[in-house]
């Protein structure tokens, strides 16, 4: 850290500029109320100031210096009373040499400048203390802004990670399961397979495309579970229903991206694939007091036990949900007898 | 000499999956199809009834996988496992799968299993012999059992592995005691030893494995010996060896 006067054209101009203050004080009360000549008023301010000028720039490094992130409170009080004491000392008498020595000032003055040193001295001390006190709250001042940058940073860098790990990954089974449905329609129905060639090329590239900070809209992200879910249609013609219930005035409301995919996904999982009979799976939306409702329903086999990994899915849009929005509580689940609801809220003045 | 005619049957819960295997079966004329499943329970029944020779078993399945399945059987056809997991290869090949094969797969290398099947068909092999330790062999790669699946009196039972309170070795077979009654099936105690959460359950004696939040207490059995509390009509032995096992592992 570099000394914040002369680090700075601006700081230095403003302490120059207070020095010239205090010296213009100093010849007004010499000569206004003292009733000092004007000529030894101008001298004694200017020599007695600009030692004091000085000295004040070269204060920053003994102050630096003991920092009180390293010392102890009594050492640092210690050994600043020492360093005001000797400072305001060598500054009196440095200008008291150099107005008797160098200037040769005569008579009265003379006698005025000895009456007057106890003061200069005391003077001397307040500089240095008030010198010393800026010094200090500039640093603080700027630990204060480095640990809110860092703090922040830090804080960036969380909210990355976490939305990395919580970036939607397509499952491999599907993709497997998918080419080998392809694979078999190649014999009985060569344009059907040509069909889900397209249709999971379609999703693959909508979903590889994504990035887990975007967000999409309605009608992107409703597009993409489309897709999955013709091409699932495909491989469970018979035991797979898709109902859906848009309001085509939300379609252009951002949602994050791949944040309906899982719910989608655990449909299949637990509905159809657990199941022998017919899945209906609906989509819909709706408002409600300044969201926007976004409602995944399916039936399911009550006998089929729960499959592991649940939870880790719905803790991870939740998750999204919360860091995107600052909100809690985006994701609800019901669950009856035979069927499972998960609703996502979408704060609409986000958008 | 007229050749025998191989019974097969194909088992997978989507239709273009069995259609493929079924396609690149019909050109074989040693092969006839007897059967097609879209899940475990019917597999098991066709496989009891129609005695295959062999069959091409998907894995996850709704219900109860296909490992599962084989669990149930009494007797073992050739098996060849035709599945997009990849992480089961290992327990296919603990269960003596003549192969595994990995969805979507070439018509070489179905070629391939199938031959091998064929081949180990007409050996005549007492392998369905060694396949009778079968549950003994699968070991689940790291991941403790959830659920187990029992018969009783031809019906098919999924137990989750919460409801289970302890098991008891009865010979070549197991006894499960559970929240929903008694179950017996072919298994040795070392196999759930193995595959049960040692923090859940633990192996107290030679005979049994107890759930040990269900220690209520423990008392001294005569000379170095040691008895389980449950309740007043369940006290299970605990030997010597496993008293401090046990300790450690609840203290």
């Amino acid at each position: 850290m570099n000394n914040p006067i002369i680090n700075t054209k601006n700081n230095f101009l403003i302490y120059s500029t207070i020095w010239v203050v205090i010296s213009l004080v100093q010849i007004i009360i010499l000569n206004q109320i003292l009733q000092l000549p004007l000529d030894y008023s101008i001298t004694d301010s200017i020599a007695y100031n600009v030692i004091f000028y000085s000295i004040g720039i070269s204060l920053w490094y003994p102050t630096k210096f003991m920092n009180f992130e390293r010392n102890k409170f009594s050492k640092i009080i210690l050994n600043h009373s020492i360093v005001a004491l000797l400072t305001s000392i060598l500054w009196t008498y440095v200008g008291y040499y150099l107005l008797i020595y160098v200037i040769k000032i005569s008579g009265n003055e003379i006698i005025f400048l000895e009456k007057s040193l106890l003061y200069r001295f005391i003077i001397g001390i307040l500089f240095y203390l008030i010198i010393v006190l800026v010094y200090y709250s500039n640093i603080y001042y700027d630990n204060f802004k480095k640990n809110i940058i860092k703090e922040y940073e830090l804080q960036n860098l969380i909210k990355e990670s976490e939305l990395k790990t919580l970036k939607y990954q397509i499952n491999p089974h599907f993709i497997f399961n998918s080419l080998n449905s392809i694979s078999s329609l190649t014999y009985s129905e060569p344009t059907k397979a040509r069909e889900m060639i397209i249709k999971l090329s379609d999703y693959l590239r909508s979903t590889l495309s994504t990035n887990e900070k975007q967000k999409r809209d309605l009608q992107t992200e409703l597009n993409n579970i489309k897709l999955y879910l013709e091409i699932e249609k495909i491989r469970f013609p018979d035991k797979l229903e898709i109902f859906e219930n848009i309001d085509s005035k939300y379609l252009n409301i951002e949602i994050p991206s791949m944040i309906l995919q899982p719910l989608i996904e655990n449909a299949i999982k637990h509905g159809v694939y657990e199941s022998d009979e017919k899945v209906v799976i609906k989509i819909s939306t709706s408002a409600e007091n300044e969201y926007l409702k976004i409602i995944i329903e399916n039936n399911f086999d009550n006998n089929a036990l729960p499959k592991k990994g649940k939870g880790i899915g719905l803790q991870n849009i939740k998750n999204r949900l919360s860091l995107m929005y600052k909100q809690d509580n985006l994701l609800k689940i019901a669950k009856t007898n035979s069927l499972y609801t998960a609703i996502i809220f979408i704060p609409l003045e986000s958008n | 000499m007229n050749r025998r005619k191989f019974k097969c049957i194909i088992i997978d819960d989507e239709k273009l999956a069995r259609d493929i295997v079924k396609n690149m079966l019909s050109n074989n004329s040693d092969i006839e199809i007897i059967a097609e499943c879209e899940n475990g329970f019917d597999g098991l029944k066709a496989i009891q009834e129609l005695k295959p020779d062999i069959v091409f078993l998907d894995v996850q399945m709704p219900k109860i996988t296909g490992f599962e399945m084989l669990e149930l059987l009494d007797e073992i056809p050739e098996i060849i496992f035709t599945t997009a997991f990849d992480q089961y290869a290992i327990k296919a090949f603990e269960v003596n799968a003549i192969d595994y094969l990995l969805k979507p797969f070439s018509e070489e290398r179905f070629k391939s299993a199938l031959d091998k099947a064929i081949k180990k068909a007409n050996s005549d092999s007492p392998h369905n012999l060694i396949k009778e330790k079968l549950s003994e062999n699968v070991i689940t790669s790291g991941e403790y059992l959830k659920r187990i699946v029992v018969k009783k009196i031809q019906k098919i039972l999924v137990i989750p592995i919460e409801d289970i309170e302890y098991i008891e070795a009865q010979d070549d077979y197991v006894m499960f005691m559970t929240t929903q009654g008694k179950f017996m099936k072919k298994g040795t105690m070392n196999f759930y030893e193995k595959n049960l959460d040692p923090k859940v359950f633990s192996r107290i004696h030679r005979s049994y494995i107890i759930r040990i939040d269900l220690i209520k207490q423990i008392e001294p059995y005569g000379k170095d010996s040691y008895i389980i509390i449950v309740n007043k009509d369940l006290k299970l032995p605990l030997s010597k060896s496993k008293y401090q096992q046990l300790k450690n592992s609840i203290l």
